[in-house]
């Protein structure tokens, strides 16, 4: 008898498909079943294939035996016609209960038999894991290299080595930074500069140091926070405002320049100009590739300073603080105590 | 292990489970994972979020996001709203608009805010994206009706011929261009192989059959395509708050007869009167229409009309009030209103007169989202309309709500999750209204899902704070403007520093807070030790010395956009976290005691921070180093100084000492 008629003439027994994994072992699955994947059945419908060991159809190879049984209870489940949404929906949720490798493999498995419930199931899955996760967790739960470079990681966009502007200006920098270095050997090196330099970091931990609690109360003129739809009274009071307020400001920078009082461990040097630093700021800035202005040897200086300064600010802060605080609120809490707080207010400009 | 998971996994399944990841945030990890993941998403992202538009350049992004749909851009600072930023100052969507018409021909959304785009952009636009859908403008200018008539007049159906090559077109050039790198070359074979079969004689061959096959499978496929995206039309207009120039009204009219797909339209900040048969027409045929935002020169008495051509509506926004109680017009609005059904968002309310309110009660029930906050009501009608609105989730209101208004809110509106009270009368020098912080903390009592909260009021205390926060720690914006700049906690005539403490330490999801009244460092201290989710900070008034700026800018890990007015902050503090400022989005910093040399310097140092000096006084080359400037604006940019500056603005860069000498 031809495997076909097989099928024909024993209709109280199942049907069954020769399915064939990559790895050379066949198995038979229900009829009904098998045909739920739509690459299977179109391999049965075109070829004829997979009614019979010999003839099995051979699936592809991300297919492997593990889980394709799990593919056949997706199927076996799914392919019933009689269930509600509802157990279908609870059914898919057990169901996708399992480690990210074999997630993975499934969903691959799925898309090459073509069977689009299972892939969208198991990518919203897989999506729903990937959500919310650092790209080093990700990392870790897939096995992925971590191949972007340091470069490309900080700035995913900026691989631009051949955007003609980019290399225009860099150009232009590196011409004027030449033509810099030229005038400053002609001229003195800025020895003001230097000097600024030292005196800067010193202001900034006197200036610390002393912290100021005073409130600078006489400052403020009457601008608030408005409600931005009120535009146009906004603008014509804002005008007023801001031309009062250089004037308080110029005062102030005098003030900052007075103070170095309170109980203070380190130097207190005349504070020049507070706010003419100039020296390097960060700590773990790369300034390699940047001219300073600045031979080599004071630009060292300067980063022990700068990192001196950096450990004192981390690690006596929390008490430098509280001092610091503490201290000012005495001096606050007095005048205001005694009704003088409201003298302050009534002082401020009102209109 | 690694091969394995890399030959097992094709990229179109990863593809596909990409499109299950929409968040911003999401997709910008996933493309840090490695380089495949990276080539992988850049080529299947489709929405972008920009929040700063001079951060990056349209050329940057057209390169990395080939194919993108939906484009967000943001440009002036936030402070812009207050007008602190002058005019002129830039966020010019121009450049954009014209990069991304070639670039992006199926771009589908443009959503602007705070940006400056002319009719020009807006004829682009029309002409240029075959298949627009959304244009929302949020607070944008320099545009006028003129523009809009353009983009009202694009929604045209597109004929069938002329779309039915185009499609084919770009069916066979996408499937190309996988295979082939560049798009031109894949135009060109798309197109050859679209028209050599024509030219080919018919010869009994394999090969010239199979090409006609081909070409009239493609042809039966554009001429489904063409089914199905016939309608390729305009859905969203959204004028939020811009301003626009009314030059008339009629440009309304230019919506075509035949055009049906409108979903959402917001007129609200339009100041002249539209064409209201045009107007009647448009609501009539567009049966999809579920947001309708009028503007206030569309008066009561013609509402009704509207509402009983649409029905379905599930945001309205109505226009003008005012008017004596006329009973037909009530009568009307009662009848129209109770039709629909599907309301769930009311605004408008100009000039309201209380009478007609109660026209509103029959939909009050299944109301969410209310927005009173141009209404004059006082107290008592709010409390009857409000509680009337048990499943409110948003209310904006005038602080004409009172405190009595407040506590009826706390105990009818359960489900309220944001509230914002805005001040009727901010320049009055003495409170106009029974508003207290006691409202606020009666609603924190009794709405335990609140979680975004703006508040004006003229007095507070430490004690409320602290009430509040142990009331809600679930905030996720908390906004509080103490009308009065410095004002202490009223009770005990302290700083706010321990009630701001109180917010920050309680509330670890807080996203976005705005400080007021009278504050010292401790409160920056609190905020930078605690507000470890902050994103985005305002102050206004507040603080004694740089300290205050150094605890936030060292504190706030997540912080990106940090806007400051009038505060003592200085160089030291700014300079000392420069790196910082590379992590966020923006600084702005106006009125406060940072000086020019500070600003070269940074600018000098940091060669991917733009950091912009805003000074209307003129150049600051003309005033010491010293002198502080007026405003400085810094944010990270990966384009480099802009070069659309006003005369106020100057940009400092690597090379501003030369700038100097020469």
């Amino acid at each position: 008898m031809s495997e076909g008629v097989m099928a024909v003439v024993k209709p109280e027994m199942k049907s069954y498909i020769w399915l064939q994994t990559a790895d050379g072992s066949i198995q038979q699955v229900e009829e009904e079943v098998a045909m739920f994947c739509p690459m299977i059945c179109r391999e049965v419908i075109n070829t004829g294939m997979g009614s019979s060991k010999n003839y099995a159809i051979s699936l592809p190879q991300r297919v492997n035996p593990a889980i394709l049984g799990l593919i056949l209870d997706y199927c076996r489940f799914h392919q019933v016609p009689g269930r509600s949404n509802k157990e279908r929906k609870t059914y898919d949720e057990k169901f996708i209960r399992m480690d990210t490798k074999k997630l993975c493999e499934l969903t691959s498995a799925a898309d090459s038999l073509q069977l689009k419930p299972l892939v969208d199931l198991t990518s919203r899955a897989l999506a729903r894991i990937i959500e919310g996760k650092t790209p080093e967790e990700i990392r870790e739960t897939f096995h992925l290299p971590d191949d972007l470079t340091e470069e490309e990681k900080l700035e995913p966009l900026r691989n631009i080595t051949d955007d003609p502007r980019i290399r225009l200006l860099n150009r232009l920098y590196a011409r004027k930074r030449k033509e810099l270095k030229e005038r400053e050997k002609l001229k003195n090196i800025e020895v003001e500069e230097e000097r600024v330099d030292e005196r800067s970091v010193e202001d900034l931990l006197t200036f610390i140091n002393g912290g100021d609690g005073e409130s600078k109360g006489a400052r403020s003129n009457k601008s608030k926070k408005k409600n931005r739809r009120r535009k146009d009274q906004i603008k014509n009071s804002s005008n007023d405002i801001n031309g009062n307020h250089n004037k308080e400001l110029d005062d102030l920078s005098f003030h900052d320049g007075s103070v170095n009082n309170m109980a203070s461990p380190s130097k207190t040097s005349k504070l020049q100009d507070s706010t003419a630093v100039s020296y390097s700021p960060k700590l773990d800035f790369d300034d390699v590739d940047i001219d300073d202005d600045l031979d080599p040897a004071m630009k060292e200086e300067l980063d022990r300073e700068v990192e001196d300064f950096a450990r004192r600010l981390n690690s006596d802060w929390p008490e430098r603080m509280q001092e610091i605080l503490s201290l000012g609120q005495e001096r606050r809490l007095v005048p205001v105590s005694n009704g003088n707080g409201s003298q302050r207010y009534n002082s401020l400009d009102r209109r | 292990m690694l091969r394995r998971m890399a030959s097992s996994f094709p990229e179109e399944v990863l593809e596909h489970v990409f499109s299950f990841i929409q968040s911003d945030t999401d997709r910008n990890v996933i493309s840090m994972v490695c380089k495949s993941w990276y080539e992988i998403e850049r080529w299947c992202r489709r929405k972008i979020f920009v929040g700063n538009c001079y951060a990056v350049s349209p050329r940057l992004v057209i390169r990395r996001f080939p194919d993108v749909r939906s484009i967000e851009l943001k440009g002036k600072p936030h402070f812009a709203d207050f007008n602190l930023v002058p005019e002129g100052w830039g966020g010019y969507v121009q450049p954009w608009i014209a990069a991304m018409a070639t670039a992006y021909p199926w771009l589908e959304e443009i959503r602007l805010k705070r940006m400056v785009i002319t009719d020009e952009s807006l004829e682009l636009i029309a002409k240029s994206f075959k298949n627009f859908k959304v244009l929302v403008l949020s607070s944008c200018e320099g545009f006028s009706t003129d523009g809009l008539a353009a983009i009202a007049g694009n929604c045209r159906v597109t004929k069938r011929k002329a779309v039915k090559f185009w499609v084919l077109l770009e069916m066979l050039v996408r499937s190309i261009a996988v295979v082939w790198p560049t798009d031109e070359e894949a135009v060109v074979i798309g197109f050859c192989s679209l028209v050599l079969p024509m030219l080919l004689p018919l010869r009994r061959s394999n090969i010239q059959c199979l090409v006609k096959i081909i070409w009239v499978a493609f042809s039966l496929a554009g001429f489904f395509l063409v089914d199905c995206c016939e309608v390729r039309n305009l859905r969203e207009l959204d004028l939020r708050e811009s301003e626009v120039e009314d030059l008339s009204g009629h440009w309304l009219t230019h919506f075509p007869d035949t055009y049906t797909s409108l979903v959402s339209l917001n007129i609200s900040c339009l100041l002249s009167e539209v064409s209201f048969s045009a107007l009647e027409r448009l609501v009539g045929r567009c049966s999809n229409l579920r947001s309708l935002r009028l503007n206030r020169t569309v008066p009561l008495e013609k509402l009704a009309n509207l509402l009983h051509r649409a029905p379905q509506l599930a945001e309205l926004g109505t226009g003008a009030c005012q008017a004596e109680l006329r009973p037909d017009v009530f009568s009307n609005l009662v009848g129209a209103l109770s039709g629909c059904k599907e309301l769930k968002s009311l605004s408008g309310f100009w000039d309201v007169v209380p009478v007609y309110l109660p026209a509103v009660y029959s939909i009050c029930p299944g109301l969410t989202t209310l927005n009173l906050s141009y209404a004059a009501i006082q107290s008592q009608d709010l409390i009857k309309l409000i509680s009337q609105c048990p499943n409110l989730q948003r209310l904006w209101v005038l602080d004409y709500i009172e405190d009595a208004g407040l506590d009826v809110l706390a105990a009818t509106c359960k489900d309220l999750q944001e509230l914002r009270v805005f001040p009727s009368d901010p320049f009055g020098a003495e409170p106009n209204v029974l508003l207290t912080e006691q409202g606020l903390v009666t609603v924190s009592e009794g709405c335990p899902k609140l979680r975004s909260v703006l508040y004006f009021c003229r007095q507070m205390s430490n004690a409320a704070l602290m009430t509040i926060a142990r009331n809600q720690p679930n905030f996720t914006c908390f906004r509080l403007c103490i009308i009065e700049p410095r004002t202490p906690d009223y009770l005990t005539l302290e700083p706010l520093d321990a009630g701001f403490g109180a917010i920050v330490e309680h509330c670890k999801d807080l996203r976005r807070l705005s400080v007021s009244g009278l504050l010292t460092d401790r409160a920056f201290d609190y905020i930078g030790t605690h507000a470890k989710k902050l994103e985005m900070l305002s102050v206004a008034f507040a603080g004694d010395t740089d300290l205050g700026l150094h605890h936030v800018l060292s504190g706030c890990e997540n912080l990106r956009k940090l806007e400051i007015r009038d505060c003592p902050f200085g160089d030291k503090a700014l300079l000392a976290n420069a790196a910082k400022l590379e992590t966020m989005r923006s600084l702005w910093m106006s009125s406060c005691n940072v000086s020019y040399g500070a600003c070269k310097l940074l600018g000098q140092k940091m060669p991917r921070l733009n950091v912009e000096v805003i000074d209307e006084r003129g150049p600051p080359e003309t005033r010491p180093e010293s002198c502080p400037v007026e405003k400085l604006y810094i944010y990270r940019s990966l384009a480099g100084p802009r070069t659309d500056m006003p005369d106020f603005v100057w940009t400092m860069e690597e090379d501003s000492a030369i700038q100097q000498l020469s």
